[in-house]
């Protein structure tokens, strides 16, 4: 059974129950009253009736009258006084009426002579009350009735019993429709809250409870909306998280699979073909070549994933950071005809000494490739200074359309070349990686044909000023 | 007449061996490894018969290289690393003839080649190995001019060798594609039909037994 059905079905029976109770007691009270008033007047009737009767009576009457003309008298002065109603009676005998109804079975005569008495009695399907007061003339002692119909009263009593019972069932019914269009109304925010749930387990993450109603059930709406966008905002990142993973995954896939393909087409033509002695070591060189270069990197690819956990920082001289720098790379870049010109003012930088170096060395060898074989002069200049440490190179410089994708896993510029110089495309997407679990900031400045600066803007540490302390000089 | 075919690869390995199988097996070929540079050479030259298209090119990618290819009514065949559904469609519905993702292996595309130059009526038919001439059309045998009467399994088994030329038949390749696959017997009948060929056509060094693998047709 659905909440408003509850709800109207309780109220209607309490609302039924409460109206019945009040009309009841209303309506006793009313016929009561009714008939107290009926009473009164009946009584007061008799007691006209009695007090006319005994004055004219006594008037008229005299004491040496006999029997018979005091009977004639006593009758003639009650019927001058009786209407319709009018009862008189002697000694329990009904000596003149116009009444069919007799009271003397109802009445002790006797009783009469100390008060009144109001007695209800039954005529056929009548009711009436009969009212009874003593009248004392000549020595005998008379009840003169007065006889009243009340049926009307307890006919209207039945009256409007029926039209209260009508007008209380009429409201009765209205009251509860209304609830019930009311409970409706504010339940359907709750249905309206309940499909909106439903779609959202069913996948559509999107969806809204659109209530505007401002009770509880809106207040609830509202939370339930919160909670909602909390939950889209989660799935979002999740998936946008797998989508990253997925485009990663692919684009190792991809890596691997070219290199892959080389191998197996060449491995089977030393197999199966008749190859010439020359032809055989070219293809045994390019296989070597490229299981060297899976080697190397599955071994970036080995760093890139153990990066994700926590790394141990030390506080590490800048000057001796630079130098393992330069120790590292400048082999590779001698044997380019690159020249390497570090400078460093001193300072200390909280960093992971191995990961930051092997950054380091990886801006410094990119920049080294910016240079075509055998350009006069080529150079790269790595310089610490103001919490930062730059990688300048005058090379070939980064096009505006590649620059904001550079630190994306195996994006390449200029694949072709990327892939002669040994390059995996995931060498600044490590440079990145090692960045971010520093809390550093990489800045890239290029013009294509004019070089490229990328500065990496370490964390701010207590000893910041004394990096700042260094004077600072204007760029090369 | 040789089948001249395209190829636009920039991964020196795969090209490089996908080059050297066309030169074994008898297709002359042109190289490129940059996608503008290939689509710029067609207007020059474009009597190609087939066109093996890499798909992430540097210059200009696959796909769009595939307008220059329909031009001049190339067949194409793309060789890519990409396996996602979405570029396989497009590549299909683009009108290229065949798709083969790599890793591949050198029979595959072989077998892919020869099936889309059948399919545009391209194909060679006639084979040459010293002064010996076959064409597979008209199952016709010559040498030196003279007709030489070859028993129809020796002709299947020279054809075979023949579009292998150079590279390594293994005697479960001739039973298959022969014999057919569900052929339980015994591979000496390969070895009768090879030593007949060798002494009908005198071919006898040209045709090496290569020892626990099979035959091979060699021409170089």
């Amino acid at each position: 059974m659905k909440l408003w059905q509850k709800a109207s079905l309780l109220c209607g029976s309490v609302l039924l129950a409460v109206v019945a109770a009040c009309s009841a007691i209303l309506l006793s009270y009313a016929r009561g009253t009714m008939l107290d008033l009926a009473e009164d007047q009946t009584l007061e009737r008799a007691e006209d009736l009695a007090s006319s009767f005994q004055s004219m009576t006594s008037y008229y009457l005299l004491d040496a009258d006999t029997e018979a003309v005091r009977d004639s008298l006593v009758r003639y002065c009650f019927e001058r006084f009786a209407g319709a109603d009018g009862v008189l009676m002697l000694d329990g005998e009904v000596i003149c009426t116009r009444q069919t109804l007799d009271p003397s079975g109802a009445l002790p005569a006797s009783e009469l002579a100390a008060g009144t008495q109001v007695v209800p009695m039954r005529d056929g399907d009548r009711d009436m009350l009969a009212g009874g007061c003593g009248a004392f003339v000549g020595g005998r002692e008379y009840a003169v009735y007065a006889i009243r119909d009340v049926t009307a009263i307890r006919q209207s009593a039945r009256t409007m019993a029926g039209a209260f019972v009508l007008v209380s069932l009429l409201g009765i019914l209205a009251g509860t429709a209304l609830l019930t269009a009311l409970m409706r109304r504010s339940t359907r925010s709750l249905r309206e809250l309940a499909a909106a749930a439903r779609r959202i387990a069913g996948g559509e993450y999107g969806c809204r409870a659109d209530v505007t109603v401002r009770d509880e059930t809106g207040e609830l709406a509202a939370d339930f909306n919160t909670m909602a966008a909390a939950v889209q905002s989660r799935v979002d990142e999740l998936e946008d998280t797998a989508a990253r993973q997925a485009l990663f995954i692919g684009g190792v896939t991809h890596e691997f699979k070219t290199p892959l393909t080389s191998m197996l087409l060449h491995t089977e033509l030393l197999r199966s073909a008749n190859m010439t002695e020359a032809e055989r070591d070219r293809s045994l060189a390019l296989i070597e070549d490229q299981a060297r270069w899976l080697e190397r990197l599955t071994q970036t690819l080995l760093k890139l994933l153990t990066l994700r956990q926590d790394i141990p920082m030390e506080d590490t001289p800048l000057p001796e950071l630079l130098a393992d720098v330069r120790a590292a790379a400048e082999p590779a870049l001698t044997a380019r005809g690159v020249a390497l010109h570090v400078s460093c003012a001193g300072g200390t930088a909280r960093v992971n000494r191995d990961l930051m170096r092997s950054l380091l060395v990886n801006l410094t060898d990119n920049a080294a490739k910016s240079y075509d074989p055998g350009t006069a002069g080529a150079a790269v200049w790595l310089t610490a200074r103001d919490g930062a440490i730059e990688v300048l190179d005058r090379g070939r410089g980064i096009p505006p359309e590649a620059l904001p994708h550079i630190f994306e896993p195996f994006y390449m510029a200029d694949k072709s070349r990327s892939k002669k110089q040994g390059g995996s495309g995931l060498g600044l997407a490590l440079v990145k990686a090692i960045a971010d679990a520093h809390g550093a900031k990489i800045e890239v400045v290029s013009a294509p044909g004019a070089g490229t600066s990328v500065r990496v803007l370490l964390p701010l540490q207590n000893d910041y000023n004394e990096l700042i302390d260094s004077p600072p000089s204007p760029g090369p | 007449m040789k089948n001249r075919i395209l190829i636009v690869e920039d991964d020196p390995g795969i090209a490089g061996a996908v080059a050297l199988n066309m030169q074994f097996v008898g297709y002359d070929y042109a190289l490129f490894d940059d996608g503008r540079a290939a689509a710029e050479s067609l207007a020059g030259d474009h009597a190609y018969d087939l066109a093996l298209l890499d798909i992430m090119l540097p210059g200009m990618d696959g796909f769009e290289l595939f307008g220059y290819m329909e031009k001049y009514g190339i067949p194409v065949i793309y060789m890519t690393a990409k396996t996602d559904s979405a570029s396989e469609i497009r590549g299909l519905r683009d009108g290229a003839e065949d798709y083969i993702v790599k890793p591949f292996d050198v029979l595959t595309l072989m077998v892919r080649i020869e099936k889309v130059l059948r399919r545009t009526g391209r194909l060679n038919t006639v084979f040459r190995v010293r002064d010996v001439e076959v064409n597979s059309e008209t199952r016709t045998v010559t040498k030196g001019g003279q007709p030489v009467d070859l028993q129809p399994m020796e002709f299947d088994v020279l054809l075979l060798l023949l579009r292998y030329k150079n590279l390594t038949v293994s005697r479960e390749q001739f039973l298959s594609e022969i014999w057919g696959c569900d052929f339980l017997g015994e591979t000496r009948a390969i070895d009768m039909k090879i030593a007949g060929l060798r002494k009908k056509l005198d071919l006898g060094d040209a045709i090496k037994s290569i020892p626990k693998r099979g035959y091979r047709l060699e021409d170089r």
